[in-house]
């Protein structure tokens, strides 16, 4: 027997609304609308709508800088007028390990040094307690946490708690792990970032350029199209960040030649080091 | 019976009522009072101990008056003097409350006298000489006139200078020459006689910041739970909401008070990022401060009276958002901060200021967002690229580099080996020399002294350095500016996995000292 479509989306809203989780219209649609190549809809995910628990994990400890970039780059799209911070969360044991958030360095990342509020937290019951007042905040769009540990206090009821709570407030959590394992958790996406060799200076081509990451999406647990990209062959990605957001980069082709791709031309590049030392000294 | 040291002798210096049934006097020699009582009891005075203990205890009486102080002019400890200018009808008068507040303190075993006048002076003189007496202003002077000398707050060589002149009651000194007293007794004895008469006004210092807003709550009987007391503050936070709100004020600071039934007052303060009067949120605030008490809350034998008052007030308006205003949200931001900061603490809630320096972690001041100051307009904002984390304490590693100026080309750090790919550079950050004096003292300790010590003191580059080392440990090692050791050269290096690190070179090749290479940061 077929229902009428208006009637599947009442009764989807009807769970939704007892499982106490907002519809994800915007991200069926989301994804529906970007279905023409899977790399795009993968490059939409990038924008993913507020209210979602993501989960960013880097292999090591000394990727956390590539870990907090691409986290940075996501949250980032969040930010809007009634949403103007952003809170980091690191157990303050862990700073030496994984290094503080640097305020001058979020400039390349669009974002004032002003927008992330660090919250250096003593214990883990403290952190996700944290962690609850910062997404139930109207005007946080976004909650980034660091976690360089496994914490026993982060399982998978706490983490479907999060995810509740950031759909119920949309407020998107980043959660930032380590590590090849995966643990069960309740969130909506997972991402698996990588740092890429960069494509160096358009006038120096043997020096650092725009980060570059590898991504792989891991899990999607968007409303009806959940685990739909798991068919799919293509889900992972490079992308640089740029000064227009995440671009997509396509190194198939010419692998092992990035220094022909020319770098996005408006983009104020970081002069080099040398010449400033008047100012420097 | 207690003793203390006066110039080198023991000598007694207080006594109970049995002791002086038996003839022994403040002052006598201990070893005499042991002869003439030989089971006496004697212990040694501790008179810091004594004037803290008594200054808690002048702290609790602020539960009967708001100006609450110690008078220190004769003893450190003793004399407690409450200013109950408009409180003694919540008493139901004077009397009545003087009967009150003596005798709970005698319920509790202690001998007081206590006495009301118009001065500080006369309070004192009457307490001690006529307790009990309430004087008003038209008698004072006549009943002050009968009273000893000794009742002025005098030195002793002054009284018995002054019983040698045959003036032996206040009485006499009245309308004597000033002049002549002044120069034979000394200046304090003029001014004591004004003080006590009122023609010299006499300042009090109230140990307790005088709130003007402020609820309170007696109970019947101690209370001792912490939920008892957090459900009390909620009360007390929305009378203390209506009182502001009547005065339109908003307030940045509240103080919890605590009177226990053994004299004792606990305080508990907390701070908001913007001036308030939301009960709620100010009773939140309290519960998450007593989440991180950790034990320290302890109600002794109960809690009998509950005071929070309201401290920074500002005004604070009733506002209407305006129909073309957009919300941002910034209030319910800075409340967030409040919860946090008042659950973990002010320092665990910080933001970052960029601050008018190059040294990069000098460069940003992380600052609670609570105790916000304004930015620093020549603050740089138009640096060289910078890495998106620091390390707070940069890590040693070992490079193989061009001499003299060349990026590393290899490079270990916490026993990995990194193969550079791509690196650009050198930035030179040269120490501060505006701060030659000071400048090692300073957050750059740590980095510089450990870099200067490192060759020696860690021989293994890759092992960590230890973080908790003291800082002074390194200021003395360290000498004064010298460029050859402060000049530090940073490298941004990519490996061939694309990681990127922020390096530098402390020293330069060539020099007297072998440079020294740190890793201080991680780019995206």
């Amino acid at each position: 027997m077929s229902r009428p479509k208006p009637d599947l989306e009442a009764l989807r809203a009807q769970i939704a609304a007892l499982e106490k989780r907002p519809v994800l219209a915007d991200g069926a649609a989301l994804l529906t609308k970007q279905k023409q190549g899977d790399e795009d809809e993968l490059l939409g995910l990038l924008k993913a709508p507020p209210g979602l628990l993501h989960e960013i994990f880097a292999d090591e400890h000394r990727q956390s800088g590539t870990a907090l970039g691409f986290t940075l780059g996501l949250a980032g799209s969040l930010l809007g007028q009634n949403r103007q911070a952003l809170i980091y969360l690191q157990l303050s044991a862990e700073g030496q390990e994984i290094g503080l958030p640097y305020g001058l360095g979020f400039q390349n990342f669009g974002l004032t040094p002003d927008t992330l509020v660090i919250g250096r937290i003593g214990t883990m019951p403290e952190l996700l307690w944290a962690l609850e007042e910062a997404i139930a905040c109207r005007a946080v769009a976004a909650v980034i946490v660091d976690l360089a540990s496994h914490p026993k206090a982060l399982d998978f009821t706490v983490s479907r708690r999060i995810s509740l709570r950031a759909a119920a407030a949309g407020t998107s959590a980043f959660l930032i792990r380590y590590g090849k394992g995966r643990e069960a958790s309740a969130a909506r996406l997972r991402w698996h970032v990588k740092p890429g060799v960069s494509a160096g200076q358009p006038f120096d081509a043997s020096a650092p350029g725009n980060p570059r990451f590898a991504i792989e999406i891991e899990k999607l647990r968007l409303g009806q199209e959940s685990g739909q990209l798991r068919q799919t062959e293509q889900h992972h990605l490079i992308v640089d960040w740029t000064e227009n957001g995440f671009v997509s980069v396509d190194t198939k082709k010419r692998p092992l030649a990035p220094l022909r791709r020319p770098a996005p031309p408006s983009r104020p590049q970081p002069a080099a080091l040398g010449d400033r030392l008047s100012e420097a000294s | 019976m207690l003793w203390e040291r006066i110039k080198g002798g023991m000598r007694l210096s207080a006594l109970d009522a049995l002791a002086s049934k038996a003839g022994l006097s403040v002052g006598q020699n201990l070893s005499d009072a042991r002869a003439l009582v030989p089971d006496l009891l004697v212990f040694e005075h501790d008179a810091d101990f004594t004037a803290h203990v008594f200054s808690d205890f002048a702290d609790w009486h602020s539960n009967a008056s708001p100006v609450v102080a110690v008078d220190d002019t004769m003893a450190p400890y003793g004399d407690l003097i409450l200013d109950i200018t408009g409180v003694a009808h919540l008493f139901g008068g004077e009397d009545k409350m003087l009967a009150t507040l003596t005798s709970r303190l005698r319920a509790l075993g202690y001998s007081t006298h206590g006495a009301i006048a118009d001065t500080v002076g006369a309070a004192w003189a009457f307490a001690h000489f006529e307790p009990g007496r309430i004087v008003p202003e038209d008698e004072l002077e006549a009943s002050l006139g009968d009273l000893p000398v000794h009742a002025l707050r005098l030195t002793e060589t002054q009284v018995a200078g002054l019983n040698q002149m045959g003036l032996k009651s206040v009485g006499q000194l009245y309308g004597r020459d000033r002049k002549a007293l002044q120069a034979r007794f000394g200046a304090s004895l003029v001014l004591r006689l004004d003080q006590a008469l009122g023609a010299i006004e006499e300042r009090v210092t109230p140990r307790l910041p005088i709130a003007e807003h402020h609820a309170e709550r007696r109970f019947a009987g101690p209370i001792g739970y912490l939920d008892d007391v957090l459900m009390t503050v909620r009360d007390l936070a929305i009378q203390l909401g209506i009182r502001l709100g009547a005065e339109a004020l908003g307030a940045q600071s509240f103080h919890l008070f605590l009177y226990r039934v053994d004299h004792k007052v606990m305080t508990l303060s907390v701070n908001a990022a913007r001036a308030t009067r939301d009960p709620s949120h100010i009773a939140q605030l309290f519960v998450n401060r007593s989440e991180r008490l950790e034990g320290e809350y302890d109600a002794g034998f109960g809690i009998d009276m509950i005071r929070l008052a309201a401290g920074s007030l500002s005004p604070t308006p009733d506002v209407q958002v305006g129909a073309f205003e957009i919300d941002d949200g910034a209030e319910d931001l800075a409340r967030l901060y409040d919860r946090m900061t008042s659950r973990l603490g002010p320092l665990a809630v910080v933001r970052s200021k960029p601050v008018d320096t190059h040294i990069p972690e000098r460069a940003v001041k992380l600052e609670p967002v609570v105790a916000r100051t304004p930015d620093d307009p020549s603050a740089l904002v138009d640096l060289p690229v910078r890495p998106l984390r620091l390390l707070p304490n940069p890590e040693p590693v070992e490079v193989i580099a061009e001499v003299p100026h060349g990026p590393p080309l290899r490079m270990v750090w916490r026993r990995v080996s990194y193969r550079v790919l791509k690196a650009s550079g050198p930035e030179r950050i040269e120490a501060e020399w505006w701060r030659t004096s000071q400048k090692l003292g300073l957050l750059t300790a740590p980095t510089v002294g450990e870099a200067e010590i490192a060759p020696q003191d860690h021989p293994d580059p890759t092992k960590k350095p230890v973080k908790s080392e003291p800082l002074a440990q390194h200021v003395s090692k360290l000498e004064e500016f010298d460029p050859e050791i402060t000049v530090r050269d940073y490298y941004v290096v990519e490996d061939d996995a694309g990681r990127r690190f922020w390096v530098f070179r402390v020293g330069l090749y060539g020099a007297s000292r072998p440079p020294g290479w740190y890793l201080h940061g991680f780019f995206a």
